[in-house]
């Protein structure tokens, strides 16, 4: 586990001097914790606090690598917490007198499935010392692909196991005999110790004064009883109460708890997934134990920050074949059970097609670009859907509508259909076969193959000559954008209702229509906006077009409205920076993350314009260290470039109240460190309250941006027409002293 | 020094709901830490098994040991009476799953006789469970509670959606236990309890039904609901969440295709009634690990399995 670069940093001068060769002392400390500088590279550290930091930043609980597995090192207590790191290992324990030892390794072989991408098998043999040849028979289990533990307490047994390999756990070292097993096994392979959690703290801080710091602890007892005390203590010793020493994997031995009564072995098995135990030992492990245990496992060691998704590929449900038609949507977990379970109630043959949309829901995966033509023509030529299945029958989310045109044009052999908005819709939209009938329609409009239009470019400069913009309408809306000073203090409310999530908006966005979009700019403007977001979904086909229309209609009815630019096709955003007009403040991309979209921030430096920097790259950090390392990275990427460091406003992700209510400090913490190194930031602050109240949702989003513009935030991506929030943010200002106070100060 | 593990009962505890009267009547939650934290402190009650017996149980109880167990009942109620002597079952939770409208659609009247006749049938306490349809599951308890009156019974559940009705029948008119049941989900489950105690339902009348999921499917999320509704009842003292957890199990385990596939489409996989067992045992076992007072469980081997492991960790004053 990795040093906190946070834990440093609360030791560091905080002076950013750079005298160490980085631009800040975060900057600093973040590497120190990667390991990629040494502290000593700090001339201003303390020897105090070097001391100090060894200890402070110790990981509560080691890993440890035996078997080609890692044990142990968790931070948590719960999982809700943060994670589980080290999913709970299965053994089957064998005596090494045992006559039938090979029956029981080809017994153990036939257990060995994949359940969700993770190879489900028993990973360790457990061999009970009881004369014999322990060491030939732990070169067999090697050489079945498990990890061995031998329990033994006889030195000459470990000396000669050891002599056969090293990547073994060697358990039996009590407080009577562990200075002879360790000095067998120290320093070699893993020793494992035994006894009450105090003898255990004894024995483990003599050894890790000896410097041997590769252990496992057996806490197994003489009851059940005993050994979950055992099992919890020592966890939550080392982790809650800083008993350090105690951090170490444990075993547990169901064969002595519960002999010869599989039942129960695997009861105690869930219990001991569930709380604290590393490796459990079993008598036997058939499909009967595995199937429920390993699903148990797999469930309590997934990380509560990423989301649920499923697989991509084809579901054939109630009985489909090669002949019955698609239906397409995405991997989000909760869209493919709500979608798969009504149409399984529908009980019409329906190949499911689910294609990579990282986790989102369909509108949100659409509008970032993760469920597009272009990402589903991808999955077709993955999945080879075209060879695997003869009905060309292909049903879109009714959501996305929209694409059903660029789809079509890139999977012209198919015939795509709009289907339903609503999950609940499918069954009655299945069962009257409604789809036929458009698909026929659709087969009969299509264009010749030979004249699908004109190829949709995606390389090379813009050429602008060759773009044909539509004309652009000069209304008058009764509302003017005020001059402002693009230097100016005050906090910047981006407005975001502007988007092709809307209805209304996308419906305009595809006629060229610019009415709708002029009237909820004339909204915001009036409710304060200092910018506008223009959302104009992945617009695959007229990006350039669409965005350069779009940023001229805005700015030429409203004197030069500043805009921040959001889609996920890059030269719609160059093409709208090309006739931007910057009198009011620079051009917004919105926005770059530290994964796959990391390149958005070069575009901004290329374009000298400001970038919304998502502290995250794939999934939600789970933590401020993950989410400062992702600043950093995205910060020095910018400032290669040539860009000021104020120009890359950094989005520590807002998260929902209902579902992450003890995550939301983190995000208040995470916009002081932002503030503390003189960086700007913003985002989409009115997430908190999704799934509020709607009467609710502007009181916690006002607190909220109160509490954010205390830590030093400098910007939101909100509804200006909440009146509630926008009159918070200004009261906030005149406290911060960036609005001079009058009795109307709030007449805006 | 040698070494001494801090330990650290809350002083916040759940309360104790009590089901069936007489010497039968049981008493679920009372506790004061986490479930099985006995070095924390002892338990004041340990937590309980309901044997769950459908009222579709004559035909759909097919596996051969569930089937010879119950062998000579020719009656729903006589399944409930013979439910009994499983080893460690401590109530019979009745569901009547043939209620819905979708489904048999058994009339009210006649659900609510079958459900006089095997209270009358049985000793320990009763819970009756609907068939999860809003509107007749309201009817259903709101009949149920009045025939049973003075019987002590816990009903299962009122939603968001119903819990007017069913709260004012059951717990309010009735004098009935009543299960508050939200879809895994510490927030829902905390809004639905508070709602229940605004319409008048005493705290110690309602059981927080938190949402269930076999093993393998999506049970992290009643893993860390479980885990969360304990860590804010106990460490944070939240009075609106101090209700014992009653998690029904075998209505989920049961359904999966680990426990329902046939031997012969996957050979290896073996006997489907041991892997329904290991699949019932092993999520129950998931389920009182992380804070449920009471599960509901189908197989006698399953039941007698938990109940030893139950019996084998907590240490009753």
């Amino acid at each position: 586990m990795a040093v906190k670069g946070l834990d440093i940093f609360k030791l560091s001068p905080k002076k950013n001097c750079k005298e160490c060769g980085s631009p800040t002392c975060m900057a600093f400390c973040m590497k120190v914790a990667q390991g990629a500088v040494p502290i000593e590279n700090c001339p201003y550290m303390s020897d105090e606090a070097i001391a100090l930091l060894s200890d402070a930043t110790a990981p509560p609980m080691k890993t440890i690598e035996v078997g080609g597995h890692k044990l142990g090192g968790e931070t948590v207590l719960f999982r809700h917490e943060k994670t589980f790191v080290s999913p709970t290992r299965y053994a089957v324990a064998l005596a090494s007198d045992d006559a039938d030892a090979d029956e029981v390794l080809e017994a153990i072989k036939a257990v060995d499935y994949e359940r969700i991408g993770e190879r489900e098998y028993v990973e360790y043999v457990f061999i009970e010392d009881k004369g014999g040849d322990v060491a030939g028979l732990v070169q067999k289990v090697i050489d079945a692909g498990r990890g061995a533990i031998v329990e033994t307490t006889n030195t000459a047994t470990a000396e000669a196991v050891l002599a056969v390999s090293t990547d073994v756990i060697i358990t039996g070292a009590d407080a009577s005999n562990w200075e002879a097993m360790n000095a067998v096994v120290g320093g070699k392979a893993v020793l494992g110790l035994k006894g009450s959690p105090a003898d255990l703290y004894d024995i483990a801080d003599a050894l890790e004064k000896a410097d041997n710091k590769k252990l496992v602890f057996d806490v197994t007892a003489d009851t059940v009883k005993k050994t979950f005390e055992n099992a919890v203590l020592v966890r939550r010793s080392a982790i809650r109460d800083e008993a350090k020493v105690l951090g170490y994997p444990s075993i547990v031995n169901l064969t002595k708890l519960a002999p010869g009564d599989i039942h129960m072995q695997t009861a105690l098995a869930s219990l001991f997934t569930v709380k604290y135990g590393s490796i459990v030992v079993m008598e036997k492990m058939t499909y009967a134990e595995a199937l429920a245990l390993y699903g148990l496992r797999q469930n309590i060691f997934t990380d509560p920050q990423k989301p649920m998704k499923v697989e991509p590929g084809i579901y054939p449900l109630n009985g489909a074949d090669e002949n019955s038609p698609c239906m397409l949507t995405v991997d989000f977990a909760l869209t493919y059970f709500l979608v798969s379970g009504e149409i399984e109630r529908s009980k019409e043959p329906v190949n499911l097609l689910i294609t990579d949309a990282s986790g989102m829901s369909v509108l949100t995966a659409w509008a970032a670009g993760k469920f597009s033509s272009s990402t589903v023509q991808k999955f077709f030529d993955e999945f080879q859907i075209a060879d695997k299945i003869k009905n060309r029958t292909l049903i879109l989310p009714g959501k996305v509508a929209v694409m059903k045109g660029e789809i079509q044009a890139k999977l012209p052999d198919w015939n795509v259909v709009v289907g339903t908005r609503e999950a609940v819709e499918i069954v009655k939209y299945l069962k009257d076969k409604e789809y036929v009938a458009a698909a026929e329609a659709a087969a009969k409009s299509k264009a010749p193959a030979d004249s699908t239009g004109p190829a949709i470019i995606t390389e090379g400069p813009i050429d602008y000559d060759k773009l044909v913009i539509p004309e652009i309408p000069h209304i008058d809306m009764g509302v003017t954008y005020k001059q402002r000073d693009p230097d100016s203090k005050k906090f910047v409310t981006i407005g975001e209702r502007i988007h092709c999530i809307s209805p209304v908006i996308r419906e305009a966005m595809n006629n060229f229509d610019a009415e709708p979009i002029l009237k909820r700019a004339a909204e915001q403007i009036k409710a304060g906006a200092t910018y506008l977001d223009v959302n104009i979904g992945p617009a695959e086909s007229n990006g350039p077009e669409l965005m350069t229309w779009a940023v001229r209609l805005l700015q030429e009815n409203f004197n030069n409205v500043p805009l921040a630019l959001d889609t996920a096709n890059k030269r719609a955003i160059e093409a709208g920076i090309h006739v931007y007009n910057r009198t009011n403040g620079k051009p917004i991309v919105n926005s770059a993350d530290a994964g796959s979209r990391i390149e958005n921030i070069d575009l901004a430096a290329a374009n000298d314009a400001i970038v919304i920097a998502l502290c995250s790259a794939d999934g939600i950090a789970k933590d401020n260290d993950e989410r400062m390392e992702h600043c950093h990275n995205m910060l020095e990427r910018g400032m290669g470039l040539g860009m000021e460091s104020t120009d890359l406003w950094f989005d520590p992700l807002f998260l929902v109240v209902k579902g992450m209510q003890d995550k939301q400090m983190d995000v208040l913490n995470a916009i002081k460190m932002f503030a503390d190194e003189g960086l700007k930031s913003t985002g989409g602050l009115s997430n908190n309250s999704n799934g509020a109240p709607k009467e609710v949702r502007p009181i916690m989003d006002s607190a909220l941006v109160a509490m954010c513009m205390m830590q030093g935030l400098t910007s939101a991506i909100i509804n200006p027409n909440d009146r509630r929030t926008m009159e918070t943010i200004r009261t906030c200002d005149i406290f911060k002293n960036y609005e001079l106070y009058s009795d109307s100060y709030l007449d805006f | 020094m040698p070494f001494v593990p801090k330990v650290s009962a809350y002083n916040a505890k759940i309360n104790t709901l009590v089901i069936g009267t007489g010497e039968k009547a049981l008493k679920l939650g009372g506790n004061n830490t986490l479930p099985f934290y006995e070095f924390d402190a002892v338990s004041e009650n340990k937590p309980a098994i309901g044997v769950e017996i459908s009222d579709l149980a004559l035909e759909e109880y097919v596996q051969p040991g569930l089937k010879s167990f119950y062998e000579g009942c020719d009656t729903i109620p006589a399944m409930a009476k013979k439910a009994q002597e499983i080893p460690g079952a401590s109530f019979i939770a009745l569901t009547l799953a043939s209620a819905d409208p979708n489904g048999a659609n058994t009339s009210v009247e006649d659900c609510v006789a079958l459900v006089k006749e095997v209270a009358d049938a049985i000793e320990l306490p009763l819970a009756v469970a609907g068939c999860k349809n809003i509107e007749k599951d309201a009817e259903l308890f709101n009949k149920i509670s009045e025939a049973l009156t003075g019987k002590n019974i816990l009903v299962l559940s009122a939603r968001e959606e119903n819990y007017k009705t069913i709260g004012a029948s059951a717990g309010l008119a009735y004098g009935q236990k009543v299960g508050a049941e939200s879809a895994v989900d510490i927030n829902l489950a905390k809004q639905l309890n508070t709602i229940m105690l605004q319409l008048g339902v005493s705290a110690d009348a309602i059981a927080i039904q938190a949402g269930s999921a076999a093993a393998g499917y999506g049970y992290e999320y009643v893993a860390s609901t479980l885990d969360r509704i304990k860590n804010a009842a106990l460490q944070a003292a939240d009075t609106q969440l101090q209700m014992p957890i009653v998690t029904p199990v075998s209505t989920e385990t049961w359904a999966v295709k680990e426990s329902t596939l046939p031997q012969e489409e996957q050979p290896e996989w073996g006997d489907p009634e041991q892997r329904g067992i290991e699949m019932e045992i092993t999520t129950a076992s998931a389920c009182l690990a992380c804070g449920s007072d009471a599960v509901i469980l189908r197989h006698p081997e399953s039941i007698k399995t938990i109940a030893g492991m139950i019996d084998a960790l907590t240490e009753v004053k």
